[in-house]
Formats: C-alpha cells, sequence, structure tokens
C-alpha cells in the first residue's frame, strides 16, 4: 500500500492544475510568428468597425484584408478586378438574379461555419436596409418582415441610406441550399457581380449579431471571416487584431496587428526609425526622399482608385457659360504637378475611368490638352471679362492640396482667368450655396469595376454635385439611367463614353488633374508588397514570403 | 465671506454659460457635422438622415434651446461619432491626461522656483545669466518643437525612449518633460522677478540693518511676499491640468483630453466640446478659488480686509 504524503498530494494537485496549461504554453512557444505594429494618421473616422458606417479611405486599410471579406473578392495585390472570395465561383441566372456558391468550411471569428444564413443575415433589414425599400421595385412583396429594433440594437440612421446607395434595387436573398444562395434584383444589372465585390457587401456572422447587446458593442468588435480578428479597439487610439488561425486561406503569417493613431507625419516618422513601428502610412512625398535616405528603410506605394479632380459650379454666373469651364480645364498642366509635387510616383489617368473597368474603359480617352493659347481663346469666345471666380479648398485635406492648390491658381491666372483662392476649415463651408461658390477640390474612387461606381454615383442626377446644385445636365441623366439598367454592354460603352464627353468637355462638371497615391514606410528588411489602394495585406504570401 | 462665494459663484456660472452659448454658435455655425463625420463622398440621403436623427435640421435657436435646457438637466448630451455619452468619453481621457500634467506640474514647480530664487539671489552672475539664457530658451521654444527634437534625440539617435504613444511609464517621460520644461521656464522668471521686487523693498533692507541673518531675511521675508505672484501663474497652470497638453498629446500620440478635443472640434461633435469646455471653465473657476484662499494665507491684509468686507 503506498504512502500519500501531503506533500505528495499538493504536488499532485499542482500538477493537474498546470497539465492543461503544458500544451497552450509549448503552442505558444512554438508561435513565434511576429507582431507588427503600424503607425496611420486616423484609425477611423467614425469609431467603429462596421463597413457600412465607415466608408472612407482609412477604413479601407484597417478593413480590408484583414478583417472583413465579401462573396466575390478583388485581386489586391494586382489590379483589384473580381475574384473568388467567400463565393468560388457565381453565374447569371437572368438579368436580374446572380446564383453564387459559397466556399465550404468558412469560419467565423466566433468558430462558426459561414453559411447561407449568415449571407441572407448581412443584406437583411436588421442589418442593412432597416425600412427602406429598392428604388425601382413595382411590387410590393416584402422579403421579411421589418423587425421591430431591439433596444440599443438600432442602425445609426445613415447606415440604410448608405446600404441603399450600394445595392439600390436589392429585392431579396434566395437560400437554395446550405451553401449557395440567389442575389436577386428588382431591374436588370449587369454591375451585381460588381456590387457583391464592393466595400461594404462584406459578409458578418448572424450569431456575432445577435450575441452583442448594443449595436455600438457588436461594431467595435464584429465577427467576420478575415484572417485576424478584433481583440481590442480604442478608438482614436489603437486597433489590436490578432491572427485567426481558423482561417480558410491559411494559417496568418502575422501573430497580431496593431494600428496606432499617430497624428503628426514628424512622429510617424519618428517611430519608424527607431524601431517602435514596422510601417508608417500616410506618408507625404515630400518625406519619401528624407526617409530613403535611411539605407534601412524604404517607401512604397503608388497610384490607388481614387482621382483628384476640380469641380466647377455651373450655376456661378462666371461659370455658366461651358466655354470658361473649358478655358479651366486647358488651363492646367498636370503633368508638371505630378513631376515636382508627387516625384512622378502618380499619373495622369485617362479621365474619370480607371483599367479594371475591363472593356468598359476607354483607353483613347484623354483629359483636355494643356494649351493656354486655347484656353486663352475660350475666354475670349465667352466675353470673359476678369471677373473674380472664387476657388475654395481645404487645408491639405488631400496629399499635396496647399501646393496644387498655389499652382493651379497661378496657371488659371496666367491664361487670364481672375482666380482668388480662398481656404476654408471643412466640407460644409466648402459646398455652402451662394453666388461665390465656384470652384472646389473633390476626389472620386471607384469601388466596383464599372463606371456606374463612379461618374454615375457622385456627378449622376443621385450623385453629391447634382444632390448640392452645382451641376446638372439632362442629357448626362439619360445615359446614367441607360448605364444603370441597360444589359447591352455596346450601348452602355457608348454612353459611358458620351458622359466622359460631356462632363469633361462639352459642359465640364469636373477636370481630372491626377490619379491619387499613397505610400507606406517600412524597413526594407521586411518582405511585404503593397497593394494598389489604401488595403493593407497581411494574409499568408503576403509577409515575410 | 458667503456673500463673497456665492458672488464668485454667481460669476462662474455666468462664464459657463457665455462660454458655453460662445463654442455653440462657433462650431455649429463653421460646420455641419454631418458632412464632416461621414465625409464627402458620403450618400447625399446618408447625409439627410444623419442630420435628422441628430436634430441638426432644425433652427438653429431651437437646436440652441433644447441643448441649453438638457445641460441644465445635468444631460451633457452624447456623441455624434458613436452615440456614446460625451461625459464618458471626456471621462476616459483624464486620467490620460492628468498623468501627463501632473507630474509636469511638479517639475514646473520643482525647477522653475528655485532656478527663479536662485537668480534672483546671484542677480548679475553667471549663474543668473544661464538660468535666464535656460529660461528665455524654454519659454520660446514652442512645445511641438521641443517636443520633436527630444524625439529625435531620445527615440531616433539614442534609441533610449519611445517617441510616442501610451503603453508604458517609459512613454511618458518625453511629453512630461517637454510640458514641464516649458513650464519651468514661465516659473523661473515669475519667481526671479517677483524675488528682486521683493528683495528691493525697505523691509528686507530694514531687516538686514537689524542683522537678521540673510538666509533668515530670504526665508522669512522675501520668500512669503514673492510667493503672491507666483501662486496666481501657478494657479492658472493648475487650471490648465485637464485640457493643457492639447499640443503635446498630439505630438506624442498621447491618448488624452486634449487630443480628444482636437477630434472633436474637427469633426464638430457639439456635445464632447462642450462637455471638454465645461470640465475646463470648472476646473480654473476652482482653481482660482483655491488661488483666493491662498492669497489670504500668504498675505494677511488681504485676509483680514476680506474678512471685513465678508462680515
Amino acid at each position: 500500500m503506498s504512502q500519500t504524503s501531503r506533500r505528495s498530494v499538493l504536488l499532485l494537485g499542482g500538477a493537474a492544475v498546470a497539465a492543461p496549461l503544458v500544451p497552450r504554453f509549448a503552442v505558444a512557444q512554438a508561435d513565434n510568428r511576429p507582431r507588427i505594429t503600424i503607425a496611420v494618421q486616423k484609425i477611423v473616422n467614425s469609431n467603429v468597425l462596421d463597413v457600412l458606417r465607415e466608408q472612407s479611405n482609412v477604413g479601407e486599410r484597417v478593413f480590408y484584408t484583414s478583417l472583413w471579406e465579401s462573396l466575390i473578392g478583388r485581386d489586391w495585390l494586382g489590379n483589384l478586378a473580381p475574384r473568388p472570395g467567400l463565393a468560388t465561383e457565381w453565374r447569371r441566372v437572368n438579368d436580374q438574379t446572380v446564383e453564387l456558391k459559397l466556399r465550404q468550411g468558412v469560419k467565423f471569428h466566433n468558430g462558426d461555419e459561414m453559411t447561407a444564413e449568415d449571407v441572407v443575415f448581412t443584406f437583411s433589414r436588421e442589418r442593412m436596409f432597416a425600412n427602406t425599400e429598392a428604388k425601382n421595385r413595382s411590387t410590393i412583396r416584402a422579403f421579411e418582415q421589418i423587425p421591430t429594433p431591439r433596444a440599443g440594437k438600432e442602425l445609426p440612421p445613415d447606415i440604410a441610406a448608405t446600404a441603399r446607395r450600394i445595392w439600390p434595387d436589392l429585392l431579396r436573398i434566395d437560400i437554395v441550399d446550405r451553401y449557395t444562395v440567389r442575389f436577386i434584383n428588382a431591374t436588370p444589372d449587369v454591375t451585381l457581380e460588381g456590387r457583391l465585390s464592393r466595400y461594404g457587401s462584406d459578409i458578418m456572422s448572424r450569431r456575432g449579431w445577435d450575441e452583442a447587446a448594443s449595436y455600438l458593442d457588436w461594431a467595435r468588435k464584429p465577427i467576420t471571416t478575415g484572417p485576424y480578428k478584433v481583440v481590442e479597439f480604442r478608438p482614436d487610439v489603437s486597433l489590436t487584431l490578432e491572427a485567426h488561425d481558423e482561417y480558410w486561406g491559411g494559417r496568418p503569417p502575422l501573430k497580431s496587428i496593431r494600428f496606432v493613431e499617430v497624428p503628426e507625419v514628424a512622429s510617424r516618422v519618428a517611430g519608424l526609425l527607431s524601431g517602435q513601428y514596422q510601417f508608417a502610412c500616410d506618408i507625404p512625398p515630400d518625406q519619401i526622399g528624407e526617409i530613403e535616405k535611411n539605407a534601412a528603410f524604404e517607401v512604397q506605394g503608388g497610384t490607388i482608385q481614387n482621382h483628384r479632380l476640380t469641380v466647377f459650379d455651373k450655376n456661378n454666373a462666371q461659370l455658366a457659360n461651358p466655354l470658361v469651364r473649358r478655358a479651366f480645364t486647358h488651363a492646367i498642366d498636370r503633368q508638371a504637378i505630378v513631376e515636382t509635387l508627387w516625384a512622378g510616383r502618380t499619373k495622369v489617368p485617362a479621365g474619370l475611368q480607371w483599367e479594371f473597368y475591363g472593356d468598359m474603359f476607354h483607353a483613347d480617352w484623354k483629359v483636355p490638352d494643356y494649351d493656354p493659347k486655347i484656353a486663352r481663346d475660350l475666354l475670349r469666345q465667352a466675353g470673359y471679362r476678369g471677373d473674380p471666380i472664387v476657388y475654395r479648398v481645404l487645408n491639405n485635406y488631400y496629399t499635396n492640396q496647399n501646393p496644387t492648390s498655389q499652382i493651379l491658381t497661378e496657371m488659371w491666372r496666367s491664361v487670364g482667368l481672375n482666380v482668388q483662392m480662398q481656404t476654408v476649415e471643412n466640407w460644409s463651408q466648402i459646398m455652402e450655396r451662394g453666388p461665390a461658390r465656384a470652384v472646389r477640390d473633390w476626389s472620386n474612387s471607384a469601388p466596383f469595376n464599372d463606371p456606374v461606381s463612379s461618374i454615375v454615383n457622385q456627378h449622376g442626377p443621385n450623385g453629391q454635385q447634382q444632390q448640392i446644385g452645382e451641376w446638372t445636365n439632362a442629357e448626362m441623366n439619360q445615359l446614367c439611367e441607360v448605364l444603370e439598367t441597360s444589359t447591352d454592354r455596346d450601348l452602355r460603352r457608348k454612353s459611358f463614353r458620351r458622359m466622359l464627353e460631356i462632363c469633361e468637355r462639352e459642359d465640364p462638371a469636373y477636370t481630372v488633374l491626377h490619379q491619387n497615391a499613397t505610400f507606406t514606410a517600412k524597413a526594407k528588411s521586411i518582405r511585404w508588397k503593397t497593394a494598389p489602394a489604401f488595403a493593407m495585406d497581411f494574409r499568408p504570401g503576403n509577409y515575410g514570403a | 465671506m458667503l456673500r463673497f462665494f456665492a458672488l464668485r459663484l454667481l460669476r462662474a456660472l455666468i462664464t459657463i454659460g457665455l462660454v458655453v452659448t460662445f463654442a455653440f454658435v462657433v462650431l455649429r455655425l463653421s460646420g455641419d457635422p454631418a458632412l464632416i463625420i461621414l465625409g464627402p463622398e458620403s450618400a447625399p440621403e446618408a447625409i439627410a438622415a444623419f442630420r435628422k436623427a441628430w436634430g441638426l435640421d432644425e433652427p438653429l435657436w431651437r437646436q440652441y434651446f433644447s441643448y441649453f435646457g438638457a445641460i441644465a438637466q445635468g444631460e451633457l448630451g452624447r456623441s455624434m461619432r458613436d452615440g456614446r455619452a460625451a461625459m464618458d468619453l471626456v471621462a476616459e481621457r483624464i486620467p490620460a491626461t492628468l498623468a501627463l500634467t501632473i507630474p509636469a506640474l511638479i517639475i514646473k514647480i520643482g525647477i522653475g522656483i528655485p532656478a527663479g530664487i536662485i537668480a534672483a539671489l546671484n542677480r548679475g552672475s553667471l549663474t543668473d545669466r544661464l538660468v535666464m539664457l535656460l529660461s528665455v530658451a524654454g519659454f520660446t521654444v514652442p512645445s511641438f518643437v521641443l517636443g520633436l527634437v527630444l524625439v529625435l534625440i531620445f527615440a531616433v539617435h539614442l534609441g533610449w525612449l519611445p517617441s510616442g504613444g501610451q503603453d508604458s511609464w517609459r512613454h511618458a517621460i518625453l511629453p512630461i518633460a517637454t510640458l514641464g520644461i516649458g513650464g519651468a521656464a514661465v516659473l523661473a522668471r515669475f519667481t526671479r522677478s517677483a524675488m528682486l521686487e521683493v528683495l528691493g523693498q525697505p523691509y528686507v533692507r530694514t531687516a538686514s540693518a537689524k542683522g537678521v541673518p540673510w538666509r533668515q531675511v530670504v526665508i522669512g521675508h522675501a520668500l512669503p511676499n514673492a510667493t503672491i505672484p507666483t501662486v496666481t501663474i501657478i494657479g492658472f497652470m493648475v487650471g490648465s491640468l485637464i485640457a493643457g497638453a492639447v499640443v503635446v498629446e498630439s505630438v506624442f500620440s498621447w491618448p488624452g483630453v486634449g487630443r480628444l478635443l482636437v477630434v472633436a472640434v474637427s469633426n464638430r461633435d457639439l456635445a464632447v466640446v462642450q462637455c471638454i469646455l465645461l470640465l475646463v471653465a470648472a476646473t480654473m473657476v476652482v482653481s482660482n478659488l483655491i488661488v483666493d484662499f491662498l492669497y489670504g494665507f500668504l498675505d494677511p491684509r488681504l485676509r483680514h480686509a476680506g474678512g471685513r468686507s465678508g462680515s
């Protein structure tokens, strides 16, 4: 008979308690993946991690590709064209319906498998549309009861409006089986696949939503499918993500990613050089040379799917004549701006369009030629007498905005346009109606690979420029309807061409200056490739590989 | 005495009311929070929905009165960015700011006052000139320049300290030093001037002539009288404990009240701005009251005069 002493009992007890910890400790020891810190100017503007609330460039950076994923993904390291994401394949059932096969075995951050139920819930009234209706629906056929929001679970007021802007005519989603869904639109729409790939159409866990006590609780820690999950979000301070080891695309290469908000450029650069941060984002072009003087560091980045524009108010007395607006467009030496302010690291694009439009892209289209003589002739024809024209600008809201606006002002003045630059503080002052409103800065993105996502959404009848009363054109508005509803690709292509002619030449609504670019500094020793977007890709295969 | 405090309190309430009104008018007339928070590319219908939900589509006077009415009932409002109570947002940030400003205040007093006294007692000497040189330098260099210089030296070149953030006590050293150096320089200059003025007074000469040891003259006669202007400056410094580190917090990415104020103002997040302004105003008022008390304690003439007027 063995003797059991008090000491042996304590030892056995201690061993029993410690036993479950040993394998974990061993795993932790084996997990030598790096943890990185990324300094950014801003993490998100809206203090939440909801793709429908935070519709911004800075949001794109922290959401993609780490956190949120859509059924149809994007080629983040290529040309951003659609590619299989959470859906492995899709097909057109008819002009109004797309059927998608869901990827099997995709796990949410809470361990649940993604199924058709989650997809339907993602596009539900409770999560997206609230009590809004599809714009063109001809029959009242509610695909679900409008739920009474749970106390504290009401959607912020702008979400349904944003969702309807993304999906104006989505009627319902049918579940075919556990891994097959059908998106059914009220009208024929060739852009359904594009809309499925865009920012805001990303899939979330239904249980994750149900278990959150409030919208804010959910939106601070959304349960999604991305390779990293939220550990802690401190608004305006930091966002910590941790590897989601059940990620369908393989084991994430980083143990954790921490985004920290460092508003000052000098502080971001100093933190990078001192080794406190592994990446420093939002580097102005004039700092690139300074950083790269240190052989251990490099600045990556380049053009993104966003163009900088100058926008006109055709109701302004001086700009009512399109010849004056055309003079503005011919007086700009865009290439000089690209060379001097951007060190040649961006380009002058072919108008308000992007190559990833595919067959809708007009490769032979160009921005108006820089020709001061044409500009002067146009002003003469218009009978412009040198009356002042106000150019409202913000203080470096866009990268290089201050020097660009000063250069533009001088270029315009040199052809005889009496442009008065007026620096204001915010967007509502920029857009404030009145006889003085004339010229302003803006930028336009293309969230998916069709002109509907840009020229129609921004300059069409429902776009901001027409909504705030700056500009309208009857033919343009008819063409928008064609582009949104026609399935005839040739007609759509011709219509888009005509829209470019109207908006950029005949009756200028805007003129494109250059493509925007973003730059990220990092240690050369880190093997990582930047995307042609604000998004930062830390999925398997793009870090340390 | 009671009347004295009642008047002070009334004056403070009027001041706070004016501050709140001024901030409301300036912030609401200079920008639309919906457009600023949702961004220039957001859908017009989203902006309209946001405006309606937060009452921004109401006439300005109605917004003002409903806001003022809510404040009168102790409801400071919610942040338009995420719907959280403004007071909660601000309260979360106060400890971070105090973690910088209180040690910095100690440094300001601990270095500034002795330096000023030493300079005054050695007027015209090399020590005096050196103290004043450093004081003028500390006083004139803006805090964001000083902060970046310290970062370059101690974070980038020497690698001893982190350049920003709030992860450990080491992260606080450079921002505290930045705040402390500037404040100490100010206090040193004021203390020196006050001491020099007092040292030239007849009662100091009389005490010296009577054979009182110089050390005792300085401690017993000069210092208490020279303290009054210094206490006034320290009162201002205490009053700015809550929001006195706006620039330094931005340079060092320190998540305190100052940074919250910058973000809230740029977003026209009125409730948060007002909440911070109310706190700052309240801190200033309390600080001024404490300074008034200290005046009475330090100068019996004021104490007696105050007692008579209050009786």
